[in-house]
């Protein structure tokens, strides 16, 4: 098990075409700001054109570019190196250019692409979830994000209401 | 050790930060060590269930969309 050839092998992928662009988000992602949290996948945002003539993106190319090289289909994953590996396509404008201005990493001397902690900060409150609010609430406690890039962010996806709320729930007592 | 809540959490917030600081090569291989423990909880966990069918285990709440009484 070892995230960092699950890593080397999506940059080759990159490196081979398969994909425009990735960016590793979810928890793996949240670790490059934060502590490490317990987790069972990987979640890969990417980028890909599809096929021509076929409006539909598909992950097939993925899927045959990693199954050729070891990897395992089980469900929606590829297990990579012991890990299972979510190849997911920006479904949001927010994820779109988090993806976009995603930076690299160096992790040992091997180049990682990973979102932002603003845009995952930013990703939490749109998604929502129970353990999206406590990673949110980590990235705050933790002092990592740049606060006026992150309010910006907000503003331009609508979610200014959404983080008044959590505010209010959370931080409330800190303010 | 103290059982003063404010330290307790202090003495928290400090092992968080000082695991977030730690270079990342170490933290990924911190979520390595800690999915293989996870999967080997869950290991564990299932076949001890299936080795012993005696042991009591919660059954799960029937559900009804009708008091038994109307049906």
């Amino acid at each position: 098990m070892d995230i960092k050839a699950v890593i080397s092998v999506i940059n080759q992928m990159e490196a081979d075409g398969v994909v425009e662009r990735y960016a590793i988000g979810g928890a793996v992602g949240a670790t490059f700001y934060l502590e490490p949290v317990a987790t069972l996948d990987v979640d890969v945002f990417v980028t890909f054109e599809s096929a021509p003539g076929n409006l539909i993106v598909s992950p097939q190319r993925i899927y045959d570019y990693l199954t050729a090289r070891g990897g395992a289909i089980e469900r929606e994953y590829i297990v990579i190196a012991g890990w299972p590996v979510q190849f997911l396509p920006p479904g949001t404008p927010l994820v779109e250019e988090a993806l976009k201005e995603s930076e690299i990493k160096d992790v040992d001397g091997t180049a990682a692409r990973v979102l932002t902690a603003d845009h995952l900060a930013a990703i939490a409150l749109q998604t929502g979830r129970a353990k999206d609010k406590a990673r949110l609430l980590q990235f705050v406690e933790a002092g990592v994000l740049d606060i006026a890039r992150f309010r910006a962010i907000l503003a331009g996806h609508g979610l200014v209401a959404a983080w008044q709320t959590f505010e209010q729930q959370f931080l409330s007592d800190a303010s | 050790m103290s059982f003063e809540l404010e330290k307790i959490l202090e003495s928290k917030r400090a092992l968080r930060r000082e695991l977030a600081a730690r270079p990342i090569g170490e933290k990924l291989r911190l979520l390595d060590a800690l999915r293989e423990r996870e999967l080997a909880i869950r290991c564990r966990a299932t076949q001890a269930a299936h080795a012993d069918p005696s042991a009591p285990r919660e059954e799960p709440v029937p559900h009804r969309t009708k008091p038994e009484n109307e049906r």
